[in-house]
């Protein structure tokens, strides 16, 4: 890297004076013009989104762009949460993003109580005790992790229509437990066999229950493991779209969002609007707990 | 996986010493009946949810089968129409081509961008809050977001170009084949190679030091610092994020489905895309659980790799021999 010799005698003279180092500056320029390219290529597509979420559709057309709207408005959120009936012509389609706002966070967040609960038993099953079938059990669930949901989808789909249970929030919930449940407890071992199985062996010389254990001593320990763990079933479900597409009619906002993106007299203003609302929840859980997200995924990849 | 194979016979026999370590002397057999209750659940769950639906896929394969009516076997005749056909060889090809550009760049990016953020520097907290985000956004708002970033009328993109005076209309990249192919990649790697960035990064911070700082007093320049010293540190983790990328690739469906749904033409239609129009839209439940099969086999192929590996990894300190 010797990128100094674009910067000009004179300047790299003054720099110096102020003890700067030809290579140091030369350092700076390429790690600034790097994380500019960076940021940008991160920015851009989402800076877009929201900036016409806030747009009319007149001012989009305008050439060359405006970066930022000249008159911003909220229309197009209205219009898609439905609290107005002006805006874009959003038909039937008029406050149903909410309602899949809800199902999206009462599926992920199902999905995830129930991976801390049977993932979270199974791990702790695997990580502590040797039983007959322990090992071929667990090699069975890192196999399973690596069956492509969106190959078996068929089976699902003509099961829960027999029994009735197409467009059920339980149809989601139970067979995201086929994508979510092998990575749970792949991760919640992982983070069970860092902890030293010592204090739980004083515990029981002390007569405390197997269970008791469990939920008093060892749970409270593997929290960031749990919270990890959480969080990313949480954000696998409410991203999923392939089986919410098939087995149900757009309950949650993914399927809702393409019906959106495939309907000729629905504006890109108002899809935005739309798209802003469903991406600020799992963004907003990301960046708040991103110590968490980061432990946990290379917990699930690294380990 | 066949070095595995032999385990799962053997498993009783064989001590695991890192594993349990003090647990042997205190494992009574009411311990072990613990371990299994707890295991039992979730394991049957799984077994339920994967081995279940996987093989009826497998019959559906051999078989003709609509949604109503009988299910008359008919051999190998659906895959046999399927290499036949001249549909699905194109699609086979273009899903790997798809593949392989979207490792290609998401791997390079996150790499790069790991490298950066492993730098010290000023809004380096910042720039790593950035990393996160595009992960973050599911596969198919991603789509939305490029489909109408690289609009040939309200695009961003095309504004861009046009700001800079590098075109003088609006490009419709997404009307013309091979720019439908590559603007679906860029779109699906942009949060990809947001993930190979962190785990990249990881592996990164891990590395001592004082590790680089003896390579550069024995006068290694920055290209050698790379090339023997951070590149064997993050190897394996490269190998993890290759077959990563490999997997997420071959399945593809979210990104496509919002940009182009498979067109024009047929020039963006991966063997997913096939699959669910056989399926879903012609209900060919049996050419398309074919293309299940197909697309199944590739992906758990590469799949075993990646546990495999994982596995190793985990027996370096999980058992004494192999």
């Amino acid at each position: 890297m010797t990128p100094a010799t674009e910067v000009r005698p004179p300047l790299l003279g003054a720099l110096r004076r102020a003890g700067l180092s030809r290579r140091s500056v030369g350092r700076s320029v390429v790690i600034y013009v790097s994380f500019a390219v960076f940021a940008a290529w991160v920015v851009l597509p989402l800076w877009f989104t929201v900036m016409s979420s806030i747009s009319q559709p007149a001012e989009m057309v305008a050439r060359p762009p405006h970066w930022i709207p000249l008159r911003p408005t909220l229309e197009n959120f209205e219009a898609v949460i439905g609290a107005s009936s002006r805006g874009n012509n959003t038909s039937d389609q008029n406050a149903r993003i909410l309602l899949s706002l809800s199902w999206s966070l009462i599926i992920g967040v199902s999905v995830a109580v129930l991976n801390l609960l049977i993932g979270g038993l199974a791990a702790y099953g695997y990580s502590r005790f040797r039983f007959p079938g322990s090992r071929s059990g667990y090699v069975f669930l890192l196999v399973a992790r690596v069956v492509p949901a969106i190959a078996i989808i068929t089976p699902f789909f003509i099961a829960f229509r027999v029994t009735g249970l197409i467009n059920t929030s339980f149809a989601l919930i139970f067979s995201y437990l086929l994508f979510t449940l092998p990575l749970s407890i792949w991760l919640l071992r992982s983070y069970f066999d860092a902890l030293s199985p010592e204090i739980e062996e004083a515990a029981m010389v002390d007569g405390a229950s197997r269970l008791r254990i469990l939920w008093t001593i060892v749970a409270p320990l593997a929290a960031p493991g749990l919270i990890a763990t959480g969080l990313l079933v949480f954000l696998e479900a409410w991203s999923e779209f392939f089986y919410a597409n098939v087995l149900t009619s757009q309950m949650t906002v993914p399927p809702l969002l393409a019906s959106y993106n495939s309907l000729q007299t629905f504006s890109w203003n108002t899809l935005a609007a739309a798209t802003v609302l469903s991406l600020l929840p799992p963004v907003l859980i990301a960046v708040v707990f991103q110590r968490y997200v980061v432990s946990g995924l290379s917990h699930g990849a690294l380990k | 996986m066949p070095s595995h194979a032999s385990l799962d016979g053997a498993a009783s026999e064989t001590p695991k010493p890192g594993f349990v370590r003090s647990g042997h002397s205190k494992l009574g057999a009411a311990d072990r009946r613990f371990g299994l209750l707890l295991a039992i659940p979730a394991t049957f769950i799984v077994l339920l949810l994967v081995g279940g639906p996987s093989l009826q896929t497998i019959v559906y394969s051999f078989q003709k089968v609509s949604f109503k009516g009988p299910t008359p076997f008919v051999g190998l005749d659906n895959y046999v129409r399927l290499l036949n056909s001249d549909e699905f060889r194109h699609s086979f090809r273009i899903t790997m081509v798809y593949a392989g550009g979207f490792v290609l760049i998401s791997t390079t990016l996150g790499l790069v961008f790991a490298l950066l953020l492993n730098e010290r520097f000023w809004g380096n907290g910042f720039a790593r809050t950035l990393l996160i985000i595009p992960w973050a956004a599911p596969w198919l708002m991603v789509g939305i977001m490029w489909k109408w970033f690289i609009d040939a009328d309200v695009g961003m993109f095309n504004g861009l170009l046009f700001q800079f005076g590098l075109i003088h209309d609006y490009v419709p990249f997404l009307a013309n084949p091979s720019g439908a192919l590559i603007v679906t990649i860029v779109a699906a790697a942009w949060r990809q190679s947001s993930l190979s960035g962190l785990l990249f990064l990881a592996a990164l911070q891990t590395i001592p030091p004082d590790l680089p700082e003896a390579a550069t007093v024995d006068g290694a320049s920055t290209w050698q610092r790379f090339r023997l010293v951070t590149l064997p540190w993050v190897r394996p983790v490269l190998m993890v994020v290759l077959v990563t990328n490999v997997i997420f690739g071959f399945l593809q469906f979210d990104v496509i489905y919002a940009m182009t749904q498979g067109g024009p033409g047929n020039s963006t239609t991966l063997l997913s895309i096939l699959l669910y129009r056989q399926i879903f839209q012609f209900s060919n439940v049996g050419i398309g659980s074919a293309i299940a099969v197909v697309l199944g086999l590739v992906a758990f192929t590469v799949g075993l790799v990646f546990v495999n590996f994982l596995y190793r990894s985990e027996s370096v300190y999980g058992r004494a021999v192999e």
